[in-house]
């Protein structure tokens, strides 16, 4: 804690609050309304408040349920490997070693990428005859994949494509996030004849978490809340819309069947979801008060 | 030190380099694909060989990219965005963080989650309310409109970032600057904020990806050609079925070059701060 | 401090909601185009989806517009077809948008549902639309709301002379030929398994057809059955396609010369003898049964926003006659075999004597309109899984013909409350 004047805290806040009050509070209150309405096709401009009707709907179908645990699965797969590799080719990165800058950068291309080019060609390198992915599975005599049409691998196949574009922004957090972490600590643990797992546990590890922490969890939100890649790869849930999501669907009940309160309902049910687990995260497994 | 730990090292040093290259190699390869797809003649986006350059490569595409197709005009749009929503970010992020790492006041918890909150919602529902906010506001088909909206959507992670970096910086530093004499913005701007370096890098960099090759925002705001940014005028390019693959395949290696470079700019500060040892107690 | 900031934020916010739903969709409507340039008598904003091809004859033929009429300005801005319709439902229900917008004649269903766009019947001159061929046109609750200024988008068989010299007519000859060129490294037939447009043909030529006259799906019927059958059957039981075939790996096979025949669009096929395909094109063959396949044939047309201010109307009304003109039709029109909508157009001598135009005529007169009604979108959707189904063999035609009925009616209901 630091002593200042009352109103200093306010004043270096007022600019970013009022940066995102502009922007994002309106068209989060105007779908809350729209949750409790019938908009949709017929009902444009004469929508009318209808209740919980929408949501009466939603859990009464058991897509909800098998599309939120797709959601967790897409979600849960794409995070642990995103930390992981980021995370461990970030303490690679950090040591002294030859190439490190080279390395780095080449690391970072996957994010620089244009996604909609990067997900397509993606998605040609999973053909079963002719994708680069069986050609090279085939000359290391392992058995082909059908990675676009079993349902199994279809959806593995998009998160593959997602891992390999997200781990490049939780390697340059990690890497920003190990670079505050003085050297003497180490130093002291060396003494202490800590090995290298020691010294990451305890050393690295804690100090890092301040700024893992918010990167992990914004990416779990915005893994949770994206449905470009899966779209994409999938092209639009293929085979036999086996590959949706919850935001995916969302999209496809807005924007093909023009149901737009049905779609804001769904919408509220994910905001909920995730507003339980950043409570979560926070109360318990992650504190805010960490260290202060 | 023994031999034996010598050898040790020697193994894991040659272990490390293995699986850099390898896993770099891994990493290259779809971007080796988008290459191949820029150099084929006849827009093919797949081959089925794995031949990485076609038999009969051309590098026609890029030069219909450059000199052919407003591929300039949109990359300067998508550069005066980028760069004021990086300013924006960069600026408001590390003040807001700033007030949230240092300070305990009423509001305090809520006024950080909310910035969380404002990420939960999925963003494909909030495009329609956005066009008739920035209708209203008469900021559509203005880099304004886009600045502001991309510099909402990158603020909460900046903000909570550097909110993090800030807590690994002991305190201690600012009082002492305080019981010299500084005022509180002088203690922040002159001793926190140099110490931040890399999350001034990893906020800049994120920012600026956020407008960079940002799509659905910018579909919703920019309607007129000659405001075009990189995303949009890259999707001129494709037709239902008919697409300038070798085309959009360039111009997408041309979207990556900024974006290298800012990176490799930034790399320097990714590893100065505190573990220089430029703090000591 | 607080006690004056946090009420004034609250103000701050509270003024912000109430200033946006105040043009909330449906609310006040402000003409106009898009915020800025677009507000001007002299000055046209359009929204457009082309192939890239077709885009270079349409800035032609704006460059001829604006050359008649000094101080007329166009803007005109590419969307992809999903992003068009989505775009401009959002601007127009909101009181903005282009003056007209230009797409295929499927978007007119939604949009006109939302009254965004304008019938055309009633705002044009009498006797405006005798200029067109009668199949070119889409009547939607008795009103018209698109002026075409093509027809086509069906689907044909294309094959590469260099292998294929004569167009099978029949399936045992189509499957002789194919079976025929089919070896290691190449098949004799690729196309699109994964959308249902790419069904329809078959659907047709055994019979059957997506929905009724009055938009009731028709899907579970023995026409269903038999026409995924019958693609089935051209890859598991006479092996002629490869085992996954999108729309991209289809085309690359038939570029790459790597499949003698496939089945696509008019779209494509510039693209192919780009790639050094000898060309040719020819209706799809008649099916076991005896009849023509029936692709479906539509158009794409410009539509007027319900927004244009009235000062600007018959300049837009003129930019959309000179555009569905036969000069403007006739434009290029062999590179690009786009058949025109215009009755003098679609009989001009030009095309007559080109043998991709005239075979792809002949196709045009075997095929069926594609239905312009929203319901057009549930059914494609439903569609797709299902088909996909049935040749990743997960279900049987049969199951997939029930299910496919059953998930349309339950979509349309769900659409329709």
């Amino acid at each position: 804690m630091l002593r200042a004047p009352r109103a200093f805290p306010y004043r270096l806040l007022l600019p970013a609050v009022v940066a995102m009050l502009a922007v994002v509070l309106f068209p989060l209150l105007y779908n809350f309304y729209l949750a409790f309405r019938n908009m949709s096709l017929y009902h444009y401009a004469d929508h009318r408040f209808v209740g919980l009707t929408q949501f009466r709907q939603l859990f009464s179908q058991p897509i909800l349920y098998v599309l939120f645990g797709k959601s967790l699965l897409w979600t849960a797969l794409n995070l642990f490997f995103h930390v992981a590799i980021g995370l461990f080719l970030a303490i690679l990165l950090t040591g002294p070693i030859k190439g490190r800058a080279f390395y780095r950068t080449v690391f970072i291309l996957p994010w620089a990428m244009p996604q909609y080019i990067s997900a397509l060609t993606w998605r040609g390198m999973f053909n079963y005859e002719y994708g680069a992915v069986n050609l090279i599975l085939q000359r290391l005599h392992l058995p082909a994949v059908p990675w676009l049409t079993d349902q199994v691998w279809a959806f593995l196949a998009p998160v593959i494509v997602n891992i390999w574009l997200g781990f490049p922004f939780m390697m340059i957090v990690c890497l920003g996030a190990l670079s505050a972490i003085p050297r003497d600590l180490y130093e002291a643990a060396d003494l202490d004849g800590a090995n290298a797992w020691q010294k990451f546990r305890n050393v690295t590890w804690p100090q890092i978490l301040p700024v893992l922490t918010p990167a992990v969890l914004l990416g779990t939100i915005w893994t949770f809340n994206n449905m470009v890649v899966i779209w994409l790869v999938s092209q639009g849930g293929q085979p036999a819309d086996q590959t949706h999501i919850m935001v995916s669907y969302i999209y496809k009940v807005a924007f093909t069947y023009y149901r737009y309160s049905y779609a804001a309902a769904f919408s509220v049910i994910v905001f909920l979801i995730l507003l339980g687990f950043v409570l979560f995260t926070l109360r318990r497994a992650a504190p805010l008060e960490a260290r202060t | 030190m023994t031999g034996a730990g010598r050898a040790r090292r020697r193994m894991v040093g040659v272990l490390k380099h293995a699986f850099l290259a390898l896993f770099a190699l891994a990493t290259v390869y779809p971007i080796l694909q988008i290459v191949a797809v820029s150099l084929r003649p006849a827009d093919r986006l797949y081959s089925t060989s794995l031949a990485l350059i076609p038999k009969d490569a051309t590098l026609r595409a890029y030069h219909a990219i450059l000199f052919e197709k407003d591929f300039l005009l949109w990359m300067r749009n998508s550069f005066v965005v980028s760069l004021a929503v990086t300013l924006l970010g960069v600026t408001l992020a590390s003040t807001a963080a700033y007030a949230f790492s240092r300070f305990r006041f009423p509001g305090w918890r809520e006024g950080l989650y909310s910035f969380l909150l404002t990420q939960l919602f999925p963003p494909t529902m909030l495009m329609l309310p956005l066009y008739v906010l920035m209708r209203a506001l008469h900021l559509l088909d203005t880099f304004t409109g886009l600045a502001v909206a991309y510099t909402a959507t990158a603020l909460p992670f900046c903000v909570w970032t550097m909110r993090g970096y800030y807590d690994t910086i002991p305190v201690e530093l600012e009082q002492a600057a305080l019981i010299d004499g500084c005022g509180p913005w002088a203690a922040f701007t002159r001793v926190t904020l140099p110490l931040a370096a890399p999350a001034l890098a990893i906020t800049a960099l994120f920012s600026f990806m956020a407008a960079w090759s940002e799509y659905p925002v910018a579909r919703i705001i920019i309607h007129r050609q000659e405001l075009y940014t990189l995303p949009l005028g890259l999707e001129s390019l494709a037709g239902v079925f008919q697409t300038e693959w070798a085309n959009y395949a360039a111009g997408s290696l041309f979207v990556c070059v900024p974006v290298m470079a800012l990176f490799v700019v930034l790399n320097r500060w990714l590893v100065s701060g505190l573990a220089l040892g430029g703090v000591k107690g | 401090m607080r006690r004056v900031l946090v009420p004034g934020l609250l103000a701050c916010c509270a003024a912000l909601v109430l200033a946006a739903t105040s043009c909330a969709p449906g609310g006040g409507k402000t003409p106009g185009g898009s915020a800025k340039g677009g507000a001007t008598a002299r000055n046209i904003v359009i929204w457009e989806q082309m192939d890239p091809e077709e885009r270079a004859r349409f800035e032609a033929n704006l460059e001829v517009f604006k050359q008649s009429h000094p101080g007329v300005t166009i803007q005109h801005t590419p969307y992809e077809t999903e992003q068009l319709r989505t775009q401009f439902q959002t601007a127009a229900t909101a009181g903005g948008g282009p003056d007209l917008i230009f797409g295929p004649s499927d978007q007119v269903g939604p949009l006109s549902i939302l009254n965004t766009i304008v019938p055309l019947d009633q705002t044009l001159e009498q006797g405006f639309f005798d200029r067109f061929v009668p199949g070119s046109l889409d009547t939607l609750n008795g009103h018209l709301y698109a002026a075409p200024d093509q027809v086509g988008n069906h689907l044909v068989l294309c094959f590469d002379r260099r292998l294929v010299p004569r167009a099978p007519a029949t399936t045992a000859e189509f499957i002789a030929t194919a079976k025929r060129l089919t070896r290691p490294g190449r098949y004799g037939f690729a196309m699109n398994t994964t959308e249902p447009y790419w069904l329809v043909p078959f659907l047709g030529g055994f019979g059957g057809w997506v929905m009724d006259a009055q938009a009731r799906p028709t899907l579970d019927t023995p026409a269903m059955v038999q026409a995924l059958a019958f693609l089935k059957s051209l890859r598991d039981q006479h092996k002629v396609m490869p085992r996954e075939s999108d729309y991209m790996t289809a085309e690359t096979m038939f570029k790459e010369g790597k499949a003698a025949m496939i089945v696509n669009g008019p779209w494509s096929w510039s693209g192919y003898r780009k790639a050094g395909v000898d060309l040719g094109v020819a209706p799809i063959f008649r099916l076991p049964n005896g009849q023509w396949a029936r692709p479906m044939v539509a158009s794409k047309g410009y539509s007027i926003n319900v927004n244009v201010p009235k000062d600007r109307l018959p300049l837009v009304v003129e930019l959309l006659s000179f555009l569905t003109s036969p000069a403007a039709e006739l434009r290029s029109v062999r590179d690009l075999s786009i058949l025109p909508s215009s009755r003098d157009a679609y009989r001009d001598s030009t095309l007559l004597g080109d043998p991709t135009l005239a075979a792809s005529r002949q196709a045009i007169e075997k095929g069926g309109r594609m239905p312009v009604v929203p319901e057009m979108r549930v059914i494609w959707d439903v569609m797709r899984p299902e088909m996909q189904s049935v040749m990743n063999g997960v279900k049987t035609p049969a199951q997939a013909a029930k299910d496919m009925q059953r998930a349309a009616v339950t979509q349309i209901a769900g659409m329709k409350q």
